[in-house]
C-alpha cells in the first residue's frame, strides 16, 4: 500500500469495550502507527463517514438486527476485515445468554421495556459475514493485535497461531498452575496472549477461546480430573465460548 | 543398544560432605559461570544461573524445561534484517566456559542425543557453537513415579559425559572423577577426603517400567503402526504439546519474520514447536498431515523408539518422565509402550492359534 495511506476504520458492536481499553495500553506503539494509517472511524475520536476503508476493525458481537444490517453494510465498503476481541471472534461472553430462552433473557434485562430493545442470539461477526482475520481474548490481546496491524499496513499476512496457551507457558519456564492444584484450560485455549494468567499465577479461563480441531471430550475428561462433574467441566468452557464449544462450530477459519 | 560400560567402581573417588559440597560451588563460581537446579514456585525445579550457591538444589526430581534450553533457547533471534537496505546481520553466539552442575544421568544422555541429530546433515551451527566449552557434573537422584530411564538402558550411575559425578551418601557425596577435566578441578579444590572403597547402597528402584527389555522396543515398532492404542490415547490427549515442548530430545522449532512498525527494521525469530501441535502438519491450501491426534502421538513416539533409532542405533526417549509428569491429561508414555506391548503380544498369540 504505497503512496497513499490505508484508510483504517474502527466500529463498534456489542461488547464492554474493554478492548478499546486495551488499545491504549499500547500508546506508544500506537502513535507510531497511526502516522502510517488515516483513521476515517473512530467512534471516540471522530465524526464522518468515508466510502471505503481498507482495514474495517470490528469490535463487538452481534446481538441485534441493527448490527446485521450494519455489518453487512461496512463489509461492503471495506477491504480487509478484521474482528477485534472475543465477543466480536465468537460471540464472547455475551454467548452465555444464548444458554437461556430469549424472552426470558430481555426480561431480566429490560423488564418491561423488553418489547423496545429487540435481541437476537449473541453472535460472532464471521456468523453473518466473512472476516479476514481475527484477533481474540477478552480483552482482546494487545501484542496480537499490534501484529495484525502491523502485517496489514505492510501488506503481509497475519500469521495467527493456533496452538494451545501451554506453549507459550512452556517457552516461559512457568511453574504450571496444574501443579499448585489449579484447574487450567490453557491445555485447549489458543495461544497468542504470551500465558498472561498463568505467567502471574492465575489459571487460564479460556478467554481467547479453544484451539481449533479440539478434542472436546478429551478436555471434558481432563477437567473432570479435578473434580467436576460434566456439567461443571463445560460451563467452565463455555465461558467466554459458548458458540464455540456447544455447537462445536468452528467459527472464521 | 544405550547400556554405557561405564563402570564407576573403576574411578577415583573422593568424599565431599553437603557444606563441602556448597563449598565446591563456590569454588566453580570462581571460575566460570555455573547453572544449577534452583526451585521454582511452589513444587517446582528449573536450572538456573548460579548466583547464590545456598540456592542451588542438590536433590530434585527433574526441572521443567531440560537442560537443551541452553543450547537450542526457547526463542533466539536468529537473525536482524533491514528491507530498505536490503541486508541482514546474524546474531552473535558468543560462548565462554559454562559448568552445568547437578545433572541427572538421563538429562545428559539428552544432551547427547540432540548432539548427535544437530551434528548429521547440515549441522546446525547455533546449537553447536552454543554447546562448546561445557563441562557437566552430574548427580544422583532418587526416581520419582515417573521415571523409567532405566527401562531403556540409563542408570543413575550412568556417567557417559560427565566429567564429575556426585554420588549421594549419608551427609555428603561421593564424587567420582570421570575425565581429566574433572580430576583437574578436584585437584584445585583440593578439599576432598580420599576414598579407596565407597560404601554405596543398592541403587533404588525405578517403579516405573517397561516391560520389555529395550533392545527390543525398536522391533515392536515394527508392527504396532496400526495398533488400536493410538486411538485409545487420543480420546484423553488434548494436543497442547507439552510433551514435545519440554521433551530433551525433541528439538523442532518453528521459525517468524516480525517487522518493526517503521517498516524498515525486523527480525527473524525462531522458537520451539512440536508434533502434538495441529498447525504443526499444516501446509499449503489448509491441508493438514496429522489432523488426528492419533496419528500426532503416534507419530511423537515413532521419532522416539523408531525413525531416528535406525539410523544411530540410540534410542531417543531418555527416561526423563516429563512428558507424562506434566501432562495436563495425565497420559503416561510407559502406559503407551506397554500397551502397544501387550496389544503385539495378543496378535501375535492370536496368530499362533
Ligand atoms: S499453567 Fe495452564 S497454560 Fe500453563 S502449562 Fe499449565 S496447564 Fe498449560
Ligand atoms: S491465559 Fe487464558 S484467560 Fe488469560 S489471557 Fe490468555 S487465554 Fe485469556
Ligand atoms: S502433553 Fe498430554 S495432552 Fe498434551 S499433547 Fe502431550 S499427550 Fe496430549
Ligand atoms: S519422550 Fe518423554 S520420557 Fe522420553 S525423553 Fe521425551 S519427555 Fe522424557
Amino acid at each position: 500500500m504505497s503512496g497513499q495511506k490505508p484508510k483504517v476504520a474502527f466500529f463498534d458492536f456489542t461488547g464492554c469495550e474493554g478492548c478499546q481499553l486495551n488499545k491504549l495500553n499500547f500508546e506508544n506503539e500506537l502513535l507510531d502507527l497511526l502516522e502510517l494509517v488515516d483513521i476515517v472511524e473512530f467512534r471516540e475520536a471522530m465524526d464522518g463517514k468515508a466510502d471505503y476503508y481498507d482495514i474495517a476493525f470490528i469490535e463487538g458481537g452481534i446481538s441485534t438486527p441493527q448490527c446485521i444490517e450494519r455489518i453487512h453494510d461496512i463489509r461492503r465498503r471495506c477491504g480487509v476485515m478484521v474482528a477485534l476481541g472475543q465477543c466480536a471472534v465468537s460471540g464472547g461472553i455475551n454467548a452465555m445468554k444464548n444458554l437461556h430462552p430469549s424472552e426470558w433473557v430481555q426480561e431480566a434485562v429490560y423488564g418491561e421495556d423488553k418489547y423496545l430493545f429487540p435481541s437476537i442470539p449473541a453472535q460472532p461477526v464471521s456468523a453473518i459475514v466473512n472476516v479476514d482475520y481475527e484477533v481474540r481474548g477478552c480483552p482482546m490481546s494487545a501484542p496480537e493485535y499490534l501484529h495484525v496491524f502491523k502485517s496489514l499496513i505492510l501488506g503481509r499476512k497475519p500469521e495467527i497461531k493456533d496452538y494451545a496457551v501451554c506453549v507459550e507457558c512452556k517457552l516461559k519456564e512457568n511453574e504450571c498452575v496444574l501443579d499448585k492444584g489449579m484447574f487450567c484450560l490453557g491445555p485447549i485455549t489458543r495461544a497468542g496472549c504470551e500465558a498472561i494468567c498463568p505467567s502471574n499465577g492465575q489459571y487460564c479461563t479460556g478467554c481467547r477461546g479453544p484451539v481449533s480441531n479440539i478434542n472436546r471430550d478429551g478436555a471434558v475428561d481432563m477437567l473432570k480430573k479435578h473434580g467436576y462433574s460434566t456439567e461443571e467441566a463445560l460451563k467452565r468452557m463455555k465461558m467466554f465460548n459458548t458458540n464455540e464449544i456447544d455447537k462445536e462450530i468452528k467459527w472464521g477459519r | 543398544m544405550n547400556q554405557k560400560l561405564n563402570n564407576i567402581n573403576e574411578m577415583k573417588c573422593q568424599f565431599l560432605d553437603e557444606n563441602a559440597t556448597y563449598d565446591f560451588l563456590k569454588f566453580l563460581k570462581g571460575r566460570s559461570k555455573v547453572f544449577a537446579p534452583h526451585r521454582k514456585g511452589e513444587a517446582s525445579y528449573i536450572y538456573d544461573e548460579v548466583s547464590d550457591v545456598k540456592d542451588v538444589v542438590l536433590q530434585y526430581p527433574r526441572t521443567i524445561q531440560p537442560l537443551k534450553k541452553y543450547f537450542l533457547p526457547p526463542r533466539e533471534t536468529l537473525l536482524s534484517f533491514n528491507i530498505d537496505e536490503n541486508n541482514f546481520t546474524e546474531s552473535e553466539i558468543n560462548v565462554e566456559p559454562r559448568i552445568f552442575f547437578g545433572i541427572h544421568a538421563y538429562e545428559m544422555e539428552g544432551v547427547m542425543r540432540l548432539d548427535y541429530t544437530f551434528e548429521q546433515g547440515q549441522p546446525e551451527s547455533n546449537y553447536l557453537t552454543r554447546r562448546e566449552q561445557s563441562t557437566f557434573i552430574g548427580i544422583s537422584y532418587e526416581p520419582d513415579e515417573y521415571h523409567f530411564s532405566k527401562s531403556l538402558g540409563i542408570d543413575i550411575d550412568s556417567v557417559d559425559g560427565f566429567s564429575l559425578y556426585f554420588k549421594k551418601t549419608d551427609n555428603g557425596y561421593y564424587v567420582y572423577e570421570i575425565d581429566a577435566a574433572g580430576q583437574q578441578l578436584m585437584k584445585e579444590f583440593g578439599k576432598g577426603k580420599r576414598v579407596d572403597i565407597p560404601v554405596t547402597k543398592e541403587e533404588p528402584e525405578f517403579t516405573n517400567k517397561i516391560k520389555y527389555h529395550y533392545n527390543r522396543l525398536p522391533q515392536i515398532f515394527e508392527h504396532v503402526y496400526d495398533s488400536k492404542v493410538w486411538e485409545e490415547v487420543a480420546e484423553r490427549c488434548v494436543g497442547c504439546g507439552t510433551c514435545n515442548l519440554l521433551c530433551p530430545t525433541c528439538y523442532c522449532f518453528d521459525v517468524r519474520d516480525e517487522v518493526e512498525i517503521n517498516a524498515t527494521e525486523g527480525k527473524r525469530e525462531r522458537f520451539w514447536d512440536g508434533c502434538m501441535l495441529n498447525p504443526f502438519a499444516e501446509v499449503a491450501g489448509n491441508e493438514n498431515f496429522r489432523e488426528k491426534l492419533s496419528s500426532r502421538t503416534r507419530h511423537r513416539l515413532y521419532r522416539k523408539f523408531k525413525y531416528i533409532t535406525n539410523k544411530s542405533g540410540e534410542l531417543h526417549c531418555v527416561g526423563c518422565g516429563r512428558c507424562s509428569k506434566y501432562c495436563p491429561a495425565d497420559i503416561s508414555i510407559t502406559k503407551i509402550i506397554n500397551n502397544l506391548i501387550d496389544d503385539y503380544a495378543d496378535r501375535q498369540q492370536k496368530q499362533v492359534i
